[in-house]
């Protein structure tokens, strides 16, 4: 507690702006919050079904599955779900980005664009509005985090999965998961995840990495950030049915030869990521999305405007000019010496040349 | 008992067969118990076929009786209960051409070709194809209780995606019952693994019609060797991801583009994934695309023979594909020692009819209808490419004087 200036020696003077954070949170929980999460990755990795166990709702409820027929000529699109969710008086408006159509057709090459293409697409409307004149109510529409499935069946990483994570690991923050993780023994998943993280590393894609703990945060949170780096990728299992075993009522799949809980943290790591997505992390990727990927944004499409404006001359702009990145007066320098030292070399060159020409008429 | 089960097949085996089962309008779907075939001559109540004849009423003749007694031929089947000749006991036999006044003993031909393929064994060719990772090395590992996929003949542990598709072939003898089968699994690593998988087909449908034009040489030649080695293909398992919605674009367009030169087997890969619910689902949705398409997986249904086949056929292709689970591992069930995968929550086991339905897939790919699949390959397959083959050159053998002619495929 901070003493205010002329207090009284033993008086302990309160000031009160300890009680900012209680300020902050309530006026954000009047404002509510958003989300928005996208789920990329072959038809038939159970997408939809883990965002409705996440987030204990049915999304998809009118959804058609399309026969092979219908999707000879399919491309990728861009559906987004929105809905409300409230808890304990604290509002989400959550926005799932889905992207049918993604890694399905013989030839994928490029099927990833129109992911990007959106992605740019709700960044670009952000820095517009931002840079409006009415900037109070500006939709963040922008996506904050990306769950790609990586089918369970293969020996790791394919050619598709790299491709895709490399065009959007700096567009957005990448979790990459093991989808179907009810397919593998405990064994394999080990190996499974062991491959895809030195794959990850191998290619040099920059997945979400999770914050380092504050040293002054407890042991137990400190033991769970561990546990969960270590985790990854997540394998996951969905589902919104629910069995009975061991006299409980639990969400899961039933199976011949047993039942697997989606809850229990043996069976897989569904809970670790429902906690990490919404419980403790959900905030720092949204920071993330603003502080890095934006900006990165951002910083991009300004020095693509101004470099453009040079070459035209300096034309009248709507949007303010900010100065520019001050150009390397050093390289200028240098170029410019090397370009005489160039020009000179030729002349002389040249001048030889005459000489041997001279030299022969003679 | 580890039994595969091709042990019974080879009786069929011979091209001579052909000529004998006409004449006496043999059924080959005969599936004779695995007894002791040993038997001294004349003795034909030895082998007793499932449909077996009454005995009998006059002793059996040495083999080689020559003077019919003219009383014998009239009593209820005068042949030894060995064959299985449609006649009605007890009436008098008429017409049919087939009235012996005495045992001959033509039906120890069988046992004379049983003991030929015997030593000589025979051979079967199986390839696989599907991503990478769906199991199928391990299915194939499985279904013939042997180390048998390219991975167990000393490959390293790297599982490196190819750029293009390879064909590797790898072959094993195995022996059971005194049967001896050379298997050749033809892996086919890269397939569908890319990013563009257009025509990822081709070097397959390339390999399959090179089996065919080096076996056709090898008919042609002027001095045939014996026995025709035979590499064709004889089936394709194709193994399709269990994603639970329906069949991919790139599963109808090998298949469509396959079915009409080989036997394919579609079977639905790693299919623990889904619930018994999601299973039968599954499998309906993608019997009726295979259907909508038109595409003809094995047993055809245009190369039934008969009543009895098309019946059986139709019961297989009922439940077909085949939702399989393939592991080389044993666990402790129940006091017993099965093969199957151990997960936090249950041990599936791969024999178990409920769990999934390898046990199907195994009787019939190889107690049932391994040697139907290679006759199908050598008289319908084989003869359509050989017929195309012989029409492109103008209806002359395409090797016919000048041995160096090159194949064009």
């Amino acid at each position: 507690m901070l003493l205010a200036p002329g207090a009284v020696g033993n008086e302990k003077q309160y000031v009160g702006f300890a009680t900012l954070p209680n300020q902050v949170h309530r006026k954000s929980v009047k404002k509510g919050f958003d989300f928005t999460l996208m789920v990329a990755g072959e038809s038939g990795m159970g997408k939809s079904t883990l965002v409705n166990s996440l987030f204990l709702t049915d999304l998809y409820k009118d959804r058609k599955l399309l026969n092979s027929e219908e999707r000879i000529n399919q491309t990728v699109e861009i559906i987004k779900h929105t809905v409300d969710i409230e808890e304990k008086g604290v509002k989400l408006k959550l926005t799932i980005v889905d992207t049918p159509g993604f890694g399905d057709a013989v030839n994928n090459n490029e099927c990833w664009k129109p992911i990007t293409d959106y992605i740019d697409q709700q960044f670009e409307q952000y820095f517009r509005d931002e840079s409006g004149l009415n900037r109070k109510n500006i939709q963040d529409n922008r996506v904050h985090c990306c769950l790609y499935f990586i089918p369970p069946f293969g020996h790791g990483l394919r050619p598709v999965d790299v491709e895709f994570m490399k065009a959007l690991h700096e567009k957005v923050n990448v979790v990459p998961l093991i989808a179907k993780a009810d397919c593998l023994t405990p064994n394999e998943i080990k190996k499974l995840k062991d491959r895809v993280r030195e794959e990850i590393e191998r290619f040099g894609i920059k997945v979400y990495q999770f914050p380092e703990c504050d040293s002054d945060e407890d042991e137990e949170f400190k033991q769970l950030d561990k546990e969960l780096k270590e985790c990854c990728p997540l394998a996951v299992i969905g589902s919104n049915t629910v069995v009975e075993t061991r006299g409980q009522r639990v969400r899961g799949r039933l199976y011949p030869w047993g039942i697997v809980e989606v809850e229990n943290q043996s069976h897989c790591d569904f809970v670790k990521l429902r906690n990490m997505l919404i419980r403790s992390h959900m905030h720092d990727l949204k920071d993330v999305t603003c502080d890095v990927h934006y900006e990165n944004y951002r910083a991009q499409c300004i020095q693509d405007m101004t470099s453009k404006l040079t070459q035209d001359n300096r034309m009248e702009s709507p949007i303010p000019i900010l100065p520019l990145s001050t150009p390397d007066v050093e390289t200028d320098r240098l170029i410019k010496m090397k370009d005489e030292e160039l020009a000179r070399m030729q002349e002389m060159l040249n001048k030889m040349q005459q000489q041997i020409h001279d030299g022969k008429d003679q | 008992m580890c039994c595969v089960g091709f042990a019974p097949n080879i009786t069929f085996c011979i091209q001579e067969m052909k000529l004998i089962s006409s004449f006496f309008s043999l059924s080959f779907r005969l599936v004779l118990p695995n007894k002791s075939i040993f038997y001294p001559p004349g003795m034909s109540e030895s082998i007793i076929p499932p449909e077996v004849r009454p005995k009998p009423a006059v002793p059996a003749k040495p083999p080689h009786v020559a003077a019919p007694s003219p009383t014998a031929p009239h009593g209820p089947s005068g042949l030894g209960g060995g064959v299985g000749v449609d006649r009605v006991p007890g009436l008098g036999h008429s017409g049919g051409g087939s009235t012996l006044l005495g045992y001959i003993g033509i039906d120890t031909i069988i046992e004379q070709m049983r003991k030929k393929t015997m030593k000589a064994g025979f051979d079967f060719n199986i390839m696989i194809v599907g991503h990478s990772g769906l199991g199928k090395s391990t299915l194939v590992n499985t279904l013939f209780k042997s180390q048998v996929s390219r991975w167990s003949s000393g490959w390293g542990g790297e599982h490196k995606i190819p750029k293009t598709v390879e064909i590797k072939a790898v072959s094993h003898v195995i022996e059971e019952g005194g049967v001896k089968m050379k298997l050749t699994v033809i892996d086919t690593p890269g397939f569908g693994d890319q990013i563009n998988n257009e025509n990822c087909w081709d070097p397959i449908s390339k390999y399959i019609n090179e089996q065919y034009e080096k076996f056709l040489k090898e008919e042609v030649n002027i001095a045939r060797k014996k026995r025709i080695p035979d590499t064709r293909v004889h089936c394709c398992l194709y193994f399709i991801s269990p994603t639970g919605h329906s069949l991919r674009q790139l599963d109808i367009e090998f298949m469509k583009h396959l079915s009409r030169v080989v036997n394919i087997i579609p079977v639905i890969a790693k299919s623990d994934t889904m619930t018994p619910d999601e299973k039968n689902e599954f499998k309906h949705r993608v019997r009726k695309e295979l259907e909508t398409y038109g595409i003809e997986y094995y047993p055809q249904n245009e190369f039934d023979d008969d009543m009895e086949d098309k019946n059986e056929n139709d019961k297989i292709r009922e439940a077909m594909p085949f939702a399989v689970v393939g592991s080389d591992k044993e666990y402790q069930v129940n006091g017993k020692r099965v093969l199957g995968r151990k997960t936090a929550w249950g041990v599936v086991e791969v024999e178990n009819p409920n769990h999934c339905e390898f046990a199907l897939l195994r009787d019939f790919l190889i107690r049932s209808h391994l040697q139907d699949l290679k006759e199908v390959t050598h008289n319908i397959h084989y003869e359509t490419y050989r017929a195309r083959r012989l029409n492109d050159n103008g209806g002359l053998h395409p090797i016919s004087v000048n041995n160096t002619q090159e194949s064009n495929l």
